[in-house]
Parts: C-alpha cells; structure tokens; sequence
C-alpha cells in the first residue's frame, strides 16, 4: 500500500507551481513535508486529492500502483486517500453525524447500522475529547479553528484511509488543542495508515515523530532525511537551507 | 347569493369589487433590470368557476400531500367548491370555527363582518378586486382566547381541471393568548392546459397570540396561475412564525405582507422557493412596522432550474414614529442551471430613527470547494450537489417545526433536484471546465434609521 508521486508538475491558471515532485508514503510511515509558505505544500495536498482547480502538466500520482493522476476525488477517497483541509469549507444544513455517515457509506457496499455507526463515532469523539453536541451542530459553521481541525481529525478517524495527508493541521492551534490532535494522529498512523504531514513548523513534530522528512522551497523537494532534519531545520531556519541549496546548485 | 340580511353587506362588498375589477386593467408587473412579469399568454375569457359536489375521499393529489398527519380540522376546496370539512370534537368543543368562508357568512355573520377584508382591499389592482368580487367557498378559521390547540388546521387549494377559475379567500383570526398551528396547501394535479388561482389570505393575530403559519405551494406541471396577497397583522405582544413554501406553478405572481401591528409584536418569517422548467415566480413581500417596540427576521432562500425566472424582492418598512424597531432581512438565491435566470432584491424605507434594520443578499452557485471538499471524502459529485443544495434549504425546512410538513418539503425538493440532475452536474462540470472563480455576490448594509 503505497502513494507514490513521480516528477508532478502542477499548474494553477497559467503558473507552475510544482517544478516535478517525487516522493513515496508507504502505509507504515510517517512523513512530514516541510517548507515556508508558498512553497507549494498545499499545492502539493490538493493536488494528491484532485482539487479540479489544479492541473497536473506532467507526472503521476500512484496509489497502491494504480494510476490515479486523472481520477475524481470520490474515487482518490474511496480508494483509501485522505486530505485533512487547512481551510475546510462549510456545509450549512449538514450535521457532522449527518455527514459523517455518508462519508462512512461511501466507500461501503452496504450501509452501516445506525447503533455500530453511533458507538463508533462516541469512540473516536472521545478520542479527540469533542463534545456530544458537537455532532449535531453544521459541518464546521461557527466553528472555532481548533474545532475545525478536530472536525477533520475526526473524520479522519470514521474513515480509517490508508494514506492520509495532514495539510497544515497545526495552525492556529493552541499547545492543548495541538496536544489533543496529535495524540489522535498517534492513535491512528501506524501499520495499517500511512501518514504525510504537512507543515511549516517543527512544533507538531515533537508530538508526532516523523519516520522521514522532506523540505520543499519553491515548487521542489531540496532536502530530504529522518526526523533530524527537522531538528536542524528547527535549529537553522529555512533561509539556511535555502542559501546551502543555492550554493551547491551554483557549484 | 341568498338574500338573507346577514348577506346585504357582503353584496355590498362584491359589487364595489366587481366595479373595480371592471374598471381595472389586466397588469403587467415591471421592475428595474430585465424582469417582466405578464400574463399575456393566459386566456382570462376561457376560464370559469367549476363547482363539484362533496368527496368522501380525499383526491389523491391531496391525500399524498396531507400524509399520515394528525389534523385538528380540515378544509378542501376543489375548483370553486368546498369539497370536505372536517373539524376535530375536541377543537369544536374549545369553541374553535374552522368551515367554508360561504358558511360562515351565514352562521356567524357579525363575526366574519368585524374581520372580512380588514387589511386587504380590493382596490389593490385588477386580480385582488376579482378575488374579493368572485370568491366561492373559501374558508374561515376563528380560535377564540386563551386556546392552545396542538393539532395544526389545514385548509387546502386543489386544482385539477384544466380551465378552472379558481377564486379563493381565507379569513384567519387567532384570539388573545392562543396558540395554534395553521397551514394552507395549495396544489394542482397535472393538468393540460391552463387555470387560474386569485387569492386572498388574511391573519389576524390578536394580543398575546402566538401562531405557526405555513402555506405550501404545489402546483404541479400544468400551466396553473397564481396570482395572490397574503396579508398577516401581528397584535400587542403576539408572535406569528410565517413559512411559505413554492415549489411549483406556471407562473406565481404574489404579495406577502407581514405586518407587525402593536408594540411588542414580532415576526419571524422564512421562505423557500424552487423552481424548474419554464416556471416563472415573482414574489413580492414587506415586513411592516407599523409601532415601536417590534421585532422581525425574515429569510428568504431560492433555487432554480431548467428555464425558469424566479424574482425575490423583499421590502422591510419601518414607519414614522414606530421607534425602538429591530429586523433583519436575508435573500439567498442559487443558480443550478446556466438557462435559469433570477435576482433577489432587499431593500429598506426606513421612516424614523432610532431603529437597526439591516439586509442582505446573494446570488450565487455552488461553491466549487465545497464540492471538492465532500467529493474528497467518498461522496460522488451529484450526491454532494444534492446534499449541498437540501442542507442550503435545510434552514428554512427547520423553521417548519413540523413534521409532516419538513418529510413533504424535503421529499418535493429531493425529487425536482433529482429530475434535474443531468443538467445541474453538466453546469456545474461546464464552470469546472472553464474555472472561473466561485460566483457569489454579496451585499451587506446597515442602516440605522435615518428620519425621514
């Protein structure tokens, strides 16, 4: 089980914002994508998801072999990718209950029984320490920016992907609320759930150890390693890293 | 019309109709930008009153939309007869009225003289001056004070012949204190060929009263013109909860007023439209208020499909003097179809100071994130259209607080959502194709009451 994305190329309206990505999350493993804003993370994200907005130009998203480059985000989903939004939208008149029983539906031939689907959600909302209420209120309308990212983490839970990508899932958090979040994500990866954290800080990686680290600045991955990586980034800074880049391509 | 006394000022009434009918010209409605609403194309001279005799079953159009529900009293008017009546022992023995307006001219005369037409007028045009000389049947609620009544009354509209006539008025008056559900259905079976509905309602809601009122419009697929004035005044600390509902007609032309009377009189009103095909809506309403110490908040959502023109201008009037007033004014109107065409218009006469009145407004389409947001999780694009587009309605469904109601609106919008599905995802897959920015367009304005 393996997301697997070769030489992307991605374009929004007429400029490239990915200049040929490659990088491989196996199910087991987690991995934090690092860079500085407008670096092309969130390119990246959406573009595994297939935001129509994005275009690929050349390249391939693979998922478990199979060629998912020009696939719907319904098909991406219920082949077992995930997106955890930076910015989710809302869903007036859809209750998070509500939506998550579809969602869980989806990607199942038969419906689940409404008690297995309501002892499964208090699980998980237990996990992330949401509030019962919580489910019947509107998909993330008036929510507060941790409760839209605990939304998404929950979600995360109910669906159960093999691959999922956490697009900036630590800001605007507060140190309990990113507490609470990465504990959820620590409940979750592991053998059966890979993991691609995205993020411009180090912070949510000191709860959640990244098996392997890659930098991307300007639309290309500069910079890969273990989870030390992002102790030098922590300790360096990304002009560091950008300034070394430069002088080895100068060379 | 029998020539009992208690008729004589009735036929006063109708005769001062009749010359205004007469001496009125058929309308056309025009406001700023592209919109006409005309009725050129409905044949007035080959349409006429049709009379049925009693049913002891409901017609099928009726029964499918009344359902299972639990009814306090019951109300059908077919054509240009009452059909069936029907009211609960337990509400007759509370001392509530609920028959044909044409009974109730004869057996409570004084009562039906001291409301018929207090807010309405027949020298409102040419179509309210034909409802008020012709109408037949018709019905007549009277909840006395202090009676809370927990089974809704119902009065239905049917429809199903084509070259009816149908002239209609309904007289509602809710006492001091009481509390009551009541709900007018307005349905057409699907007929070929054209019909005429001229309508009046009026609601009287007195001191201290507080009444759920929703009038459900379905017309069907025939070529049914509904051209209306709904008129509800709201009495000294009372509450009036109005949800009207369209979901079909050929061409619906009305004027909803809602009047907040007495100080302390508040009103919530909440309105949903959809229209398809070559459907054509036009809906004026007012908030009125008329004293101080008021209080209102109106929502208005809309969709379109197919052709159809769908207009929305709603008016929030605050008059001299009436002080220490608070409302709100939303419309929302969603595109689904590129050959659909609507605008949604709020707007303010604000004629004192010391009042916050505020609208707002958009016309838009379905947002392309929110799409992609709920395709990401599993779901196929025309699901996420349509549960997107039920959950945009679902505001206003909720405010039904009724059940049978909220499962019949629901299961309407379902079906005409599903009828148009090819030709909404191909709209929707077409602005994909050609990205451009997710269209909404916004207003937002406060105005805090400058004097006239």
């Amino acid at each position: 089980m393996t997301l697997e994305i070769q030489n992307l190329h991605v374009r929004i309206e007429e400029r490239e914002i990915l200049h040929g990505v490659n990088l491989k999350v196996e199910k087991d493993q987690t991995h934090a994508l690092m860079g500085p804003n407008g670096s092309g993370k969130s390119t990246l994200a959406n573009t595994i998801m297939g935001n129509p907005n994005y275009e690929v130009t050349e390249g391939k998203i693979l998922f478990n072999g199979e060629d998912l480059t020009e696939a719907d985000p319904d098909e991406r989903a219920r082949a077992g990718l995930f997106l955890a939004f930076q910015y989710p939208a809302t869903i007036p008149g859809v209750s998070v209950a509500n939506f998550l029983r579809l969602a869980v539906n989806a990607r199942r031939e038969e419906p689940i029984k409404v008690k297995e689907f309501g002892k499964v959600l208090r699980e998980n909302m237990d996990l992330l320490r949401i509030d019962k209420a919580f489910s019947s209120r509107y998909l993330n309308e008036g929510f507060s920016g941790g409760e839209k990212k605990r939304a998404e983490i929950l979600q995360l839970a109910m669906l159960k992907p093999e691959v999922a990508v956490l697009d900036e899932t630590d800001s605007g958090l507060d140190v309990d609320a990113l507490r609470i979040v990465a504990d959820g994500v620590n409940a979750l990866r592991g053998p059966t759930m890979g993991v691609l954290i995205i993020t411009h800080y180090t912070r949510i990686l000191n709860y959640v150890r990244p098996d392997f680290v890659h930098i991307m600045l300007d639309g290309r991955i500069v910079r890969e390693g273990t989870a030390e990586l992002a102790d030098e980034l922590e300790e360096k800074g990304y002009d560091f890293i950008r300034a070394e880049v430069e002088a080895s391509n100068a060379r | 019309m029998p020539a009992s006394a208690a008729t004589t000022w009735l036929d006063e009434r109708r005769e001062q109709a009749v010359a205004a009918y007469e001496r009125e010209e058929v309308p056309t409605w025009r406001r700023s930008g592209f919109w006409t609403t005309s009725l050129r194309k409905l044949d007035l001279d080959a349409l006429e009153p049709r009379r049925y005799e009693p049913l002891d079953q409901l017609p099928p159009v009726v029964a499918d939309a009344l359902g299972e529900d639990d009814l306090g009293a019951l109300v059908v008017q077919r054509g240009a007869s009452t059909v069936h009546a029907h009211v609960d022992p337990d509400l007759a023995r509370q001392g509530v009225i609920v028959t044909s307006l044409e009974l109730a001219v004869e057996e409570y005369p004084e009562l039906v003289q001291e409301w018929y037409m207090r807010r309405l007028s027949h020298e409102e045009g040419k179509f309210p001056a034909a409802a008020a000389a012709f109408w037949t049947g018709g019905v007549f609620i009277h909840v006395p004070r202090n009676v809370k009544l927990d089974k809704p009354i119902q009065s239905v509209y049917l429809i199903d012949e084509p070259g009816t006539a149908q002239y209609a008025h309904t007289l509602a008056v809710v006492g001091e204190t009481s509390e009551c559900s009541i709900r007018e259905y307005c349905l057409g079976a699907p007929i070929e060929g054209q019909a005429l509905h001229a309508g009046a309602f009026e609601l009287y809601a007195q001191a201290g009263a507080n009444v759920q009122l929703a009038h459900f419009h379905d017309w069907g697929p025939g070529q049914i013109h509904d051209i209306s004035t709904k008129r509800v005044e709201i009495g000294r600390d009372a509450h009036v909860g109005w949800v009207p509902v369209h979901l079909g007609g050929r061409l619906i032309k009305q004027t909803l007023d809602i009047i907040t009377a007495e100080q302390g009189s508040d009103m919530r009103h909440t309105g949903l439209y959809f229209t398809e095909r070559d459907e054509h809506l036009d809906l004026f309403t007012s908030d009125k208020h008329e004293r101080g110490h008021t209080t209102g908040d109106t929502v208005w959502k809309g969709a379109l499909t197919g052709n159809s023109r769908a207009s929305y201008e709603g008016l929030i009037h605050i008059v001299k003097d009436a002080q220490e007033t608070h409302t709100y004014l939303q419309t929302h109107q969603m595109l689904l179809s590129q050959d659909a065409k609507g605008d949604a218009i709020p707007s303010l006469i604000v004629q004192t100071d010391n009042v916050s009145a505020s609208h707002g407004g958009t016309v838009g389409e379905l947002d392309e994130e929110q799409i992609f947001y709920m395709t990401s999780r599993g779901l196929p694009r025309s699901e996420a259209v349509r549960i997107l587009v039920e959950g945009y309605f679902e505001e206003v469904v909720q405010r039904l607080n009724d059940e049978g109601l909220q499962g019949l609106v629901r299961r309407r919008i379902a079906e005409k959502l599903l009828a148009a599905e090819d030709q909404v995802n191909r709209f929707i897959g077409e602005r994909v194709a050609h990205r451009p920015t997710p269209g909404a367009v916004e207003e937002d304005r406060e105005e805090e009451g400058a004097a006239a």
